[in-house]
């Protein structure tokens, strides 16, 4: 099953389900001001129902997460943020080892749930990876599984910024 | 002047023009069968305009039912969105509804209520209208107000062939396969007719073979082969009048 929208496409497997959206800024954050901040897009992806009221990075989803269930979010930071320290590394990462994840790196923290983080460019543009896993015990199962989704995830060029302005 | 009529040219003329009337009603009843035709492809007839549309039992498929198929299309807040229905651990309740459909009023608003519909634990609900192109999304983001989850897919209603709206497709997850599906007039019928498919269900993997409800005594049979009396037996087939308590 496959969507695509915004410049980025999965190819789910089995059992997965996703959305792809483009998420636009509150106005007190200064849009106006700042178009390289207008809009991002995002990416979820996950092995269990996804409710329709999610946070960027999952907030609302991972509160219903088992522990064999694993959740993907892709979000887009703006064209700016390509040139920082943070985004240094290239290329998003696609497979993701199981001692990368520590319940440390959690945007919000939840027993027994364990995250990573990654921050890359790809097409000239900002992303950041978070991949929440429903339980620790289980991540020899579950990573595997979210390298699958990893590698069927591609990511085209930026549109410019005209373009967007007028989505 | 006027010569005594041929009657070999009468024959002629008749046999001539009762072969282009032939003709005439042959073209005429062709003629009425692509109307016909083209009508049914428009939809005419179909549940979407019925006022009253008639239950029908979704206490079919099972395991023997038709393919799944998962979902995808886009929310009516403009998502990009893919709906994980096969392989899924749990079941899934496809409502296919429209916009425009006055019987699917009931339904939004059942959807949309927030409360408990009565369903199996576990079973999760969307809402499937056709794809943006084909369904007013203004309309369809006024109507899914209930937290429930709503996709537009056109292609959905395709894959499902469903044939008008209201319409709900019962998948079990695990089997990959159509439970069952049907129309119904309000969302109560919708929970009972589901409750009596899981009913069915459940007894089908324990072996029953057959509902025991169905009507057709299999349970009895069952029974009285439990109890070694076979058809055929005599005891079946009493020669004096059962004794009663009045004659006991």
């Amino acid at each position: 099953m496959r969507i695509s929208a915004h410049g980025l496409a999965v190819d789910l497997p089995t059992g997965w389900e996703g959305r792809i959206r483009r998420q636009p800024l509150p106005v007190e954050a200064g849009c106006a001001d700042t178009p390289k901040f207008r809009s991002h897009a995002m990416l979820h992806a996950a092995d269990f129902p996804l409710p329709d009221e999610r946070g960027d990075f999952g907030s609302g989803a991972v509160e219903t997460m088992r522990s064999h269930h694993a959740f993907i979010a892709l979000v887009e930071y703006g064209s700016g943020s390509a040139g920082t320290a943070l985004f240094a590394s290239g290329g998003m990462p696609r497979e993701l080892r199981t001692d990368e994840f520590s319940g440390r790196q959690l945007q919000r923290t939840l027993r027994g749930q364990g995250g990573v983080q990654r921050f890359f460019v790809e097409e000239g543009r900002a992303f950041c990876l978070y991949v929440v896993l429903g339980s620790m015990a289980d991540r020899g199962r579950v990573v595997p599984r979210v390298n699958a989704v990893l590698s069927a995830i591609s990511i085209s060029a930026a549109l410019p910024p005209e373009w967007l302005e007028a989505m | 002047m006027c010569g005594p009529i041929d009657v070999t040219a009468l024959d002629g003329i008749q046999a001539t023009a009762t072969v282009l009337l032939g003709l005439l009603v042959v073209g005429l009843l062709k003629s009425h069968a692509e109307i016909l035709r083209q009508l049914h492809e428009l939809g005419a007839g179909r549940t979407e305009e019925a006022p009253q549309p008639v239950p029908v039992d979704l206490a079919v498929g099972g395991s023997t039912g038709a393919k799944a198929h998962d979902i995808s299309g886009f929310t009516p807040d403009g998502e990009s969105a893919a709906i994980a229905v096969l392989g899924a651990p749990h079941e899934t309740l496809l409502a296919f509804l429209s916009s425009g459909c006055l019987t699917c009023n009931g339904f939004w608003e059942a959807l949309g209520d927030g409360g408990d519909l009565g369903l199996p634990a576990g079973m999760r609900v969307v809402a499937v209208t056709k794809g943006p192109g084909d369904e007013s999304e203004s309309a369809v983001r006024v109507l899914a107000t209930g937290g429930q989850t709503v996709l537009m897919s056109t292609e959905a209603w395709s894959d499902y062939q469903v044939p008008g709206s209201p319409y709900f497709v019962h998948v079990d997850g695990t089997t990959g396969r159509v439970a069952g599906e049907g129309t119904a007039a309000a969302w109560d019928q919708v929970v009972g007719l589901v409750a009596r498919a899981a009913g069915d269900r459940r007894r089908l993997r324990n072996g029953a073979g057959r509902p025991r409800d169905g009507g057709r005594g299999d349970h009895i049979d069952q029974e009285l082969t439990a109890a070694g009396i076979l058809p055929g037996d005599p005891s079946l087939y009493p020669t004096t009048p059962p004794l009663t308590g009045d004659n006991a």
